[in-house]
């Protein structure tokens, strides 16, 4: 399954690449697969969003670790609740690493970011009045780091050790640091606008109350 | 009052940048890097090294063993010719004669060495030995200053005196007296020779070996003198000061004088414009019909001066503990200086030498430490000249400043929201400027602190002794391993990487980025990138900014 072990982890053969892929696609669309009321506004909807952080992500590929996909999950699954922010995760993790390179960190990225999105559905970032600013800014400072985190476990090959793993971490600070940073500044910038566009969409829990309640009336 | 004291604080600390931009990275060093060096032990290099059959020719004194050494281009030792009676420091500048015949007979490919025991040796460039060899008169010591060839001789300065040697065999010639002399380099131009003495005589030789007292100055004349089109330049060395002066070269009249400080260099022409230089500044003189100062700018130098180009001049800069000077000339009212950084600070006299090897483009530093520093320049190949003012750094830096006072202003204002944007992006600005150094400083200082990896890599048994003790490369291609060694005073991962690569004749595919450069293919191999391990490890830094030690092995893997 995996023709060689590199600094970036073990390296997928071909058609490990594609049982990955097709589990992750997979995954996306059973996140996704819930009743709705409007799935073509819905899928267009989500599809522009994972489109456009994708594009977004891969645009500022040249920046070091100033990843607009962290913040991005963390108000979409605020915003949209777990399931759709994990999805939206999965695919902005799979189509970015199309154009920026795919490989077996793809999963861990796609676990990190769906993880994040999750999280921020259960911290209650969104208030009556919009975005919470000052819990979001922790929120995405602390995502930075679990993120980093997760992702830093796909260099474990069986040839690490653990001390060797610690150092790793130690020697990634820095970038850590930066992408703590930029996550503050696309909170602060862009949070309140970008939960706001969200805002107007119903989260996949609104909608099976809808669809419930619904046909408890039409019953 | 709590909102003002921060907001003065981010204020000053907009102050920061102009305190320390004296200590950015000169332009010379950023095109610029560290090759090898070669650690004679003992001893100074007083004058500049010469490249002669692809090898580095290095003359070394004031220790036990004078001697002159050649080295390969990357450094590794050919050969070695001492003179252990040799007295003080040997000043004379090496010499390099192309073979040639005329009537006094043929002679090969020459080196040759002046002494200060008054020996004249004519070496093969190609493996060190003696031709000819000759001694000269010796008065306290003998031969310190610059020679100079004619047809088929070669004309000697000596303790009291200038001589003429045949080239083919080192009989002399002719000897004409003249003062005692010290760096009495001689210079030669139609058909006269013009040398100096301690005493402030100029003199005029004719080629028959007839000396005539030219012109006679309050002070030294210490260098050979130089023909302008406005006169012969000498620059006569006081207690206190000098002066250049520019003189009718058949009559010695005085046509010009400038005044100088103590301690004169020697000067050097190129073209219309001469640089002279002492202990308190270098001036540049553009010589017409008359000469005239176009430039100063003070600087202690009192050795060679090296020309690189119409352009860039490099001057050794003769106090304790100081860089080097790389002076950038547009050959009309502009003379730049910036302190450039050779490893080899401190006294010294010889200019740098510069050649071209297999394309690459060398710069070599030695001066009294005995060290001999081998700068190339960078592998530019995918990287965006910069060599004048790099707009992008210049507009994040300004963005920085005008986000400084923003948030200063938004802050003592009260308004956080803005405040938080504001200094959000400064502080993403801030990290993307010093993340490559930030992070290279930052793994240093963990690998110092914390255990290294047990892991190593093991030395091959089927590599050549000769490569013990030596830097190693590896390249992993299509599933086979070669290996190169006997690499010595490469500082990092990539420098001996390009250095295997060439002798390898493999090509590199090199991309510049924001944390170094990053190798995308060897040899046409691209795969999904390349990394290394050194000795070992595997690397976490760009390659050129892991240093190696002089004997690591470095491993590249394609991912």
């Amino acid at each position: 399954m995996f023709e060689a072990m590199g600094v970036h982890g073990p390296t997928l053969s071909p058609f490990a690449s594609l049982v990955l892929d097709v589990a992750l696609l997979a995954s996306a669309f059973w996140l996704l697969a819930k009743p709705t009321k409007r799935p073509i506004m819905d899928s267009l909807f989500l599809a522009t969003l994972v489109l456009s952080v994708t594009l977004l992500r891969v645009v500022m590929q040249p920046l070091p670790n100033v990843q607009p996909v962290t913040v991005a999950a963390l108000l979409v699954g605020a915003q949209l609740g777990a399931r759709r922010g994990a999805a939206f995760a999965v695919l902005v993790a799979m189509i970015s690493n199309f154009f920026m390179g795919d490989g077996w960190w793809t999963l861990f990225q796609a676990v990190g970011w769906a993880s994040v999105a999750v999280a921020g559905s259960q911290l209650s970032l969104i208030t009556p009045s919009g975005l919470n600013l000052r819990k979001a800014i922790f929120a995405s400072l602390a995502a930075a780091v679990w993120f980093d985190l997760i992702v830093s476990f796909s260099i474990l090959d069986g040839t690490i050790g653990f001390t060797d793993f610690i150092t790793y971490l130690i020697h990634g600070i820095p970038f850590d640091l930066l992408h703590m940073a930029s996550n503050l500044a696309f909170v602060v910038w862009l949070g309140g606008w970008f939960s706001g566009r969200l805002e107007e969409q119903p989260t996949l829990e609104e909608i099976e109350f809808a669809v419930v309640n619904g046909h408890g009336i039409d019953g | 009052m709590f909102q003002r004291f921060i907001a003065f604080i981010l204020l000053s600390l907009m102050l920061l940048p102009l305190v320390s931009a004296n200590q950015e990275t000169s332009l010379w060093n950023q095109e610029n890097s560290l090759a090898w060096e070669y650690d004679f032990g003992t001893g100074y290099i007083s004058t500049s090294p010469i490249f002669v059959e692809d090898k580095i020719i290095v003359r070394t004194s004031g220790n036990s063993e004078p001697a002159v050494t050649a080295l390969e281009s990357d450094g590794t030792f050919v050969w070695k010719h001492s003179n252990l009676l040799s007295k003080n420091n040997d000043m004379s500048p090496l010499l390099s004669v192309n073979a040639g015949e005329g009537a006094c007979g043929t002679w090969p490919d020459l080196l040759l060495v002046g002494w200060t025991n008054g020996v004249i040796d004519a070496l093969h460039p190609s493996n060190g030995s003696v031709y000819w060899s000759t001694q000269t008169e010796v008065a306290g010591w003998g031969i310190t200053g610059a020679a100079s060839v004619s047809e088929d001789h070669v004309i000697y300065p000596t303790r009291r005196g200038v001589g003429q040697f045949c080239l083919a065999d080192g009989s002399q010639e002719w000897w004409a007296e003249t003062g005692l002399g010290w760096r009495n380099g001689v210079g030669l131009y139609d058909g006269s020779i013009y040398s100096g003495d301690e005493l402030g005589t100029l003199w005029k030789i004719d080629l028959d070996g007839n000396s005539t007292a030219l012109a006679t100055f309050e002070g030294k004349i210490r260098h050979a003198p130089q023909m302008t089109q406005a006169g012969l330049l000498v620059h006569v060395q006081s207690s206190t000061s000098s002066t250049v002066y520019i003189l009718d070269p058949v009559t010695g009249e005085e046509h010009q004088q400038f005044p100088a400080g103590p301690s004169p260099a020697m000067p050097v022409l190129n073209g219309k414009y001469a640089a002279v230089a002492d202990s308190t500044n270098l001036q540049m003189l553009k010589c017409d019909t008359m000469c005239t100062v176009v430039s100063q700018i003070p600087f202690h130098s009192n050795g060679e001066i090296g020309w690189q180009n119409e352009s860039h001049l490099i001057v050794p800069h003769n106090t304790p503990e100081s860089d080097w000077g790389s002076f950038r000339f547009d050959g009309g009212q502009n003379l730049t200086l910036e302190l450039i950084e050779t490893g080899i600070s401190g006294y010294g006299t010889a200019a740098p030498l510069w050649f071209s090897s297999n394309g690459v483009n060398y710069t070599v530093f030695g001066n009294d430490q005995s060290l001999l520093r081998v700068y190339q320049s960078n592998y530019r190949e995918e990287i965006v000249d910069t060599k004048y003012i790099n707009w992008g750094t210049q507009g994040i830096v300004f963005a920085a400043y005008v986000l400084l006072a923003s948030s200063a202003i938004f802050f003592i204002n009260g308004k956080k929201e803005f405040f938080l944007r504001t200094f959000s992006l400064l502080l993403v600005l801030i990290l993307l400027l010093i993340l490559p150094e930030l992070s290279q400083v930052w793994s240093e200082s963990v690998d110092q602190a914390l255990p290294e990896s047990s892991t190593s890599e093991v030395w091959d048994e089927q590599w050549p002794d000769s490569w013990l003790g030596t830097q190693v490369v590896i390249f992993e291609i299509d599933g086979e391993q070669t290996a190169f060694g006997g690499f010595v005073g490469y500082e990092n991962v990539f420098t001996v990487t390009k250095a295997a690569a060439e002798e390898a004749g493999y090509s590199l595919s090199v991309e510049q980025t924001g944390i170094g450069m990053y190798i995308s293919s060897i040899d046409g191999v691209e795969g999904d990138g390349w990394e290394y391990d050194l000795d070992g490890s595997k690397g976490r830094l760009s390659a050129d900014n892991t240093e190696i030690k002089s004997t690591s092995i470095v491993r590249w893997t394609p991912v």
